[in-house]
């Protein structure tokens, strides 16, 4: 079964993506595929929220790092918020949070975004 | 604070290598299967392109079967001889540069720049190769610890045996299916020849032109009424085809004689059940009692039938049905010392029969399976179409209804 689902909302230039649930499985990749889209059509300002994010595992690790990847492609801007301790550390172990900026919460990444051109 | 990082890097591993267990062992389709364990793989080392290769020998081509954070790598294929194989370290993984003087990657140099391939892990099942990972550049540092490299080394196995048990369950299935095919085959060549056999039993008696089928057919309706299972359903049809395979040795002129027959003559006819055995005995039938079948399809329930006046548990399902199929066909078709009887009256004969000649169960599931024939209720008729149809399918109902109702009273 797939506990995955996450849910978009945009500001002006900024999009802010929620995941939800257990990020676990192949079903993750519509994350991967979402930041894709945005940043074809030009959008490069993105803020992923993980306060409704249970379960991150190897799987989704693989996801992020692929989000990540295309962050650098596009030189876009990524913007991790609300993130649990436990994420924070294996998202610090991978070396996934070398290339995004971590927020407390999604206002602080909104502002920040607000002043990035 | 190192301590702390590499403890957390412990149980990290350990918790991936267990996400990578249960994928490979889930109940995905193999596809699926494999590229997750190709993400548990890049998400273990944050990877953000991979590619997965399975190993065709005969084509000595590694085939890709799926791919990760790649673009127009479809179709892409890596040649290799089966002598670079053997330059490999098993499962471990390989910087690109300690194997680009190697002519493998020589011959494959634009596909590894299509791939962004930073790191090769050639993939082996105990010592045969089957396929291979090829790793692009990390997020992280570029090259891997020897630690790393260890836990590359597991994963890689576990990919390996993954892949190995596919090959070997296709080429299973792919026997499976030959085999199945050679099974249909052999199922009706001898389907045919025992239909051959028949024909050739029944054009020795003149009146008794397709006898041996119509008798295999009612004796089918019968034992699928009775929900038999298929197989033994085969078996009955086929003994009903070769139950007077004995008359074969019986003279010509006694089987079509037109009058009475001597003491001698009958006696002589009475052989055949006993004949058709020794002949059918002899072969190693896939179905079970047919030869016992016919050996008693002219004994009665009252034991005095023959050959061995069998009666009661002595008498088996199949025995009763052959008997009742073989003397229903004999009433309802013109023999050489009387006219047929109508279905009227070959059914009273039934009747009249019952728990001397016809075991009654039986017999009153001919009955039900002949009013449902006639009610239009089954998906094939296997009686009606055999007999004239110089009978009201009305009055044959009415009939039928009256003695299934005699009989479950």
């Amino acid at each position: 079964m797939n506990n995955f689902s996450m849910s978009v909302k945009s500001a002006n230039d900024i999009i802010v993506i929620m995941p939800n649930g257990y990020v676990n499985d192949l079903g993750a990749e519509k994350l991967e595929r979402a930041c894709e889209q945005f940043f074809d059509k030009g959008l490069k300002k993105i803020v992923i929220n993980f306060s409704d994010v249970q379960f991150i595992n190897s799987i989704g690790a693989s996801v992020f790092t692929s989000v990540v990847q295309k962050t650098l492609e596009y030189s876009s801007v990524l913007c991790f918020t609300n993130m649990k301790k436990i994420h924070r550390d294996v998202f610090d172990m991978l070396g996934i949070t070398k290339h995004v900026r971590v927020f407390k919460d999604e206002r602080d990444a909104l502002n920040f975004l607000k002043d990035t051109e | 604070m190192k301590r702390k990082w590499d403890l957390k890097r412990l149980i990290f591993n350990i918790s991936s290598l267990v996400d990578l267990g249960q994928e490979v062992t889930s109940s995905k389709g193999f596809n699926e299967k494999m590229k997750t364990t190709l993400y548990v793989v890049t998400g273990m080392f944050s990877v953000p392109k991979a590619a997965l290769f399975v190993y065709d020998s005969n084509h000595h081509r590694l085939e890709l079967l799926t791919y990760k954070g790649l673009r127009e790598i479809d179709g892409i294929s890596l040649y290799i001889k089966a002598r670079h194989t053997k330059t490999f370290n098993k499962n471990e993984p390989h910087n690109i540069d300690e194997i680009r003087n190697n002519s493998f990657y020589e011959h494959n140099n634009n596909a590894f720049k299509k791939l962004r391939t930073k790191t090769f892990i050639p993939l082996f099942a105990k010592d045969e190769f089957v396929g291979a990972i090829t790793l692009g550049k990390r997020l992280v540092r570029a090259s891997y610890l020897q630690s790393e490299k260890d836990v590359l080394k597991v994963v890689a196995n576990q990919m390996a045996i993954t892949l190995h048990n596919s090959s070997l369950f296709k080429k299973l299935t792919a026997k499976v299916s030959e085999n199945k095919g050679l099974y249909e085959n052999m199922r009706h060549i001898y389907h045919d020849t025992i239909q051959a056999f028949a024909a050739a039993i029944d054009a020795k008696d003149a009146y008794t032109k397709n006898h041996s089928y119509r008798v295999a057919r009612y004796a089918v309706a019968i034992a699928e009424e009775l929900e038999w299972k298929e197989k033994d359903v085969e078996g009955i049809y086929v003994a009903g085809l070769l139950h007077d395979i004995g008359k074969i040795i019986i003279d010509s002129k006694v089987l079509n004689k037109s009058e009475g027959l001597s003491l001698t003559e009958m006696s002589e006819i009475k052989r055949h059940p006993h004949i058709s055995y020794d002949i059918l005995s002899k072969i190693r039938f896939p179905w079970k009692d047919v030869a016992h079948f016919v050996r008693h399809h002219h004994e009665r329930v009252d034991g005095k039938g023959y050959p061995d006046s069998l009666t009661g548990t002595d008498l088996s399902e199949g025995m009763k049905i052959l008997a009742l199929a073989d003397a229903f066909d004999a009433m309802t078709t013109d023999r050489p010392y009387r006219k047929k009887l109508s279905l009227t009256e070959a059914l009273h004969e039934v009747k009249k029969c019952l728990g001397t000649q016809f075991d009654s169960r039986i017999s009153n599931v001919f009955f039900r399976v002949l009013q449902k024939e006639s009610k239009g209720e089954t998906k094939e008729a296997q009686i009606l179409p055999h007999l004239d149809k110089d009978f009201d399918p009305a009055i044959i109902i009415t009939l039928l209804e009256g003695i299934i109702a005699e009989l479950s009273a």
